[in-house]
């Protein structure tokens, strides 16, 4: 019963071929609003499955996990479109969460914390998609070159997002990733291995997501900057990621 | 000492986020606050350093439970001076350099959060802090190779520095968990010390942690460092401005030498790993060295000369001689750092004047024209082998009398040897008016060069290790079987031997006219100026992966 349970959850914590039913949901969902709440409530779902079954998760999901987590994070590398990209990026990190979860001592509101230390930027990076939408009529990488010169503000946001999101020290999805390496490396170097994998490919999709929208030679249609007051509010919201990142880096035992 | 350390990270982040959040009100004044801030850290390093030196204590400062640890002991001591020089030279050079390009205030906004983290690398005390650090060096490091946002080739290549940043990265992340896992503690201290009372007795799939560990460190050094297979970024990052590349080849990339040194309680513990280092360290020296020689571009071949001392500075750790790596790093950093500085200067002069004196050295080197009457070649043999020999051993027999008893140093010996000779061999037949005074004058500036680096590495050796029995640790955990190191050190004669009759066997047959041989070297010649095909090997690789990512989203209908 609780292994089914396990794989009822592998819905919400993704697990190819199941992380399907995530990607096809959001990509038919129009709205960012939708979008967001769907990206804040998915992995939490399968948090409080996991949680009340309480059983120690057997090495083949946590394999199973690994590969769905570099699978999604390979197929991101090539993606164009901002909205899809974080959906397999979030695809790829709530599969991390199957390692971090260790029914002894990981309750409900630790699982909580780490999925919405993934969750939260992705759901900015919907939010700033939306911008991008606003401003060109489409978020798409190579479309339009050199943003990082005509809209200065709104680039500096995105680039500190996307950063949160691929595990840079010090946002909570570091704290996360690094919870997860410490749970599985004594066990197995294979696992740690393929956690660095994937890890690893987080930040490369990452970097070709800022180049494609940063990159090149300014456009000559001008577009109003992200305003002031918008701004103020990412780099709040970033901060409190920051804080938040740091204080759960103390768990870190 | 405390606070020192605290301010030392403190001032070039503040500086950094006045810079970045009134950016738009600073205007210029963002330099001079960026410099202001720069000079007051290099004079607290300078203040941190002199108390190192009158008092033997280390100082730790706790920021948290069980991380953000700070360390000053007399290697972060010193490696925050040489951070803190560099840095303060390059804002200066950068004040004038960069005031007509876009994102003045954006250019020292990074530079002082490149500054802060890689004061935060050196002082790190736990585990935590220094993969937090080496992750943000390589982070910011990528801003700023990438500055030019207008430039995809500057971008391009700043991408490829990241993604091979990563894979040290990630080695790090692994060997920081495994050493918590084993003892308890992030607190290197504490992990030193566990190591230094019970070596060997964690055990990780069969393989003593050290071992294991010591792997995994290497690996991040050797990423950090450009050693040969992760190198290709190196070279290629000239599209970033002067004085990032300055900043770049004279601090960042000396991380391995550092990395190697600050775990030396956990190398001296390990059975292979030195050797590891010594083979990839020579590999990488040669490599870059031969590449060094046949770049047409000033920047790219300053590239390479930095990948060759890169691998020279990993192969001295790599024979035990980790405070000589250090010394290494420092002097390299501050004639590299130069040398990138002046790049700008040099190729503006050139497009004017060509620069090429008409001298001896000139027709020599270049034109190969040597001189009709020679000295007779026994005497010139003689001295050629015998005399770089007599003063490297009186130079390190006045610091050390039985260094015979270290592999490490006879290996250096070695080096300095064939370097000395080749030095005299190479030019003995130069055509000029008085050639004893001409070998006199080498011969000089050898022992110069011999004497001051054999002095003052043995001071960092006292200043950093200053325990003799952890020093004569060090040169055993490189030690290798007396027969095997025989065996190598004649066949590295014979090979050396072996180039110095081919060169004069090439010399006569070119006025034969050997074909064959031409044939052979220019084969050579072609495989070097394509850089041993491995940066189009990479490139082919990239497109093949995105390829495939891509085959594999239509097949997947993008779910």
């Amino acid at each position: 019963m609780s292994e089914i349970m396990l794989i009822i959850a592998g819905l919400f914590l993704p697990l190819f071929p199941m992380s399907m039913v995530f990607n096809g949901l959001f990509s038919r969902l129009g709205s960012p609003l939708l979008r967001i709440v769907l990206l804040l409530a998915w992995p939490l779902i399968g948090v409080a499955i996991v949680s009340s079954v309480g059983i120690e998760i057997p090495d083949w999901i946590m394999v199973w996990a690994l590969l769905t987590a570099i699978l999604y994070g390979f197929r991101a590398l090539v993606l164009r479109e901002v909205s899809l990209w974080a959906a397999f990026i979030a695809t790829s990190l709530w599969a991390v969460l199957w390692l971090v979860i260790d029914s002894n001592e990981a309750g409900f509101s630790l699982l909580a914390f780490f999925a919405l230390g993934f969750s939260v930027p992705l759901a900015l990076l919907v939010l700033l998609s939306g911008e991008l939408e606003k401003r060109f009529g489409a978020a798409y990488t190579g479309l339009y070159n050199g943003m990082a010169q005509s809209l200065p503000r709104l680039s500096w946001v995105i680039v500190i997002v996307v950063l949160a999101i691929i595990a840079t020290p010090t946002f909570p999805a570091f704290s996360a990733v690094m919870t997860a390496m410490l749970n599985i490396a004594h066990g197995s170097l294979t696992m740690a291995l393929m956690l660095a994998v994937a890890w690893f490919i987080w930040g490369w999709a990452g970097a070709r997501l800022i180049q494609g929208l940063l990159i090149g030679e300014e456009r000559e249609a001008a577009v109003a900057d992200m305003s002031s007051g918008k701004s103020w509010a990412y780099a709040a919201a970033l901060v409190a990621l920051i804080y938040y990142g740091v204080c759960m880096m103390g768990g870190l035992t | 000492m405390d606070q020192l350390v605290i301010l030392l990270l403190a001032l070039p982040l503040l500086a950094g986020l006045v810079n970045q959040l009134f950016s738009k009100t600073l205007g210029y004044a963002s330099a001079k606050l960026s410099v202001s801030a720069a000079v007051v850290t290099f004079g607290v390093a300078l203040l941190l350093l002199i108390k190192m030196f009158s008092s033997d204590n280390t100082a730790q400062v706790m920021l948290a439970d069980s991380w953000g640890i700070l360390l000053a002991d007399p290697l972060s001591s010193l490696m925050a001076v040489l951070i803190t020089g560099i840095s303060l030279i390059v804002r200066i050079y950068s004040v004038r350099y960069m005031i007509e390009e876009a994102g003045y205030g954006r250019f020292f906004m990074l530079l002082d959060f490149m500054t802060a983290s890689l004061l935060l690398m050196v002082t790190s005390g736990d585990l935590i802090t220094l993969v937090i650090a080496w992750h943000l060096v390589g982070v910011v490091l990528y801003f700023l190779l990438g500055f030019d946002t207008k430039s995809p080739v500057a971008s391009r290549y700043a991408l490829w520095t990241l993604i091979t940043y990563r894979i040290g990265d990630m080695a790090m992340v692994i060997a920081a968990v495994l050493l918590f896992h084993a003892f308890g503690t992030w607190s290197l201290t504490e992990i030193f010390a566990q190591i230094t009372e019970n070596p060997g007795q964690h055990h990780y799939f069969g393989m003593p942690v050290e071992e294991v560990v010591g792997l995994l460190l290497a690996l991040a050094a050797f990423a950090r460092s450009a050693q040969l297979f992760l190198h290709t970024w190196l070279p290629y990052t000239m599209d970033g401005p002067s004085p990032v590349s300055a900043l770049m080849h004279a601090g960042i990339v000396n991380a391995g030498g550092f990395l190697i040194n600050r775990f030396a309680p956990i190398f001296v513990q390990t059975e292979s790993v030195m050797h590891l280092l010594f083979a990839v360290g020579l590999a990488t020296a040669i490599v870059g060295s031969v590449l060094m020689l046949t770049q047409n571009d000033i920047k790219k071949a300053l590239g390479y000369s930095t990948m060759g001392q890169m691998g020279f500075m990993i192969m001295e750790c790599g024979v035990g001689a980790f405070s000589l790596a250090i010394y290494h790093l420092i002097a390299h950093g501050l004639f590299k750092g130069t040398l990138f500085l002046a790049a700008g200067s040099v190729i503006n002069e050139a497009r004017q004047h060509d620069g090429v004196p008409k001298q001896d050295l000139y027709t020599f080197v270049v034109e190969r024209r040597s001189a009709k009457r020679r000295q007779p070649w026994l005497v010139m043999a003689g001295i050629t082998l015998a005399v770089p020999i007599i003063i490297l051993f009186m130079a390190h027999w006045l610091v050390a009398q039985d260094f015979f008893q270290k592999q490490g140093a006879i290996v250096l010996l070695f080096f300095g040897w064939i370097t000395g000779a080749q030095l005299l061999f190479n030019t003995y037949r130069m055509d000029v008016q008085n050639v004893w005074r001409l070998v006199g004058m080498i011969i000089f500036s050898f022992a110069l060069v011999i004497l001051g680096y054999v002095l003052i590495s043995h001071a960092f050796d006292l200043f950093l290790y200053p325990d003799p029995a952890f020093r004569s640790e060090i040169y055993t955990a490189a030690h290798i079987n007396v027969f095997w190191f025989d065996v190598l050190v004649v066949l590295t004669t014979a090979i050396i031997v072996a180039g110095w009759v081919l060169t004069y066997y090439s010399e006569q047959n070119r006025l034969k006219g050997g074909e064959q041989f031409n044939r052979l070297w220019l084969s050579f010649y072609a495989m070097v100026s394509r850089e041993f095909y491995l940066p189009d090997l990479y490139a082919w690789l990239t497109r093949v992966l995105l390829k495939a990512s891509a085959r594999l989203n239509v097949l997947l209908r993008w779910r």
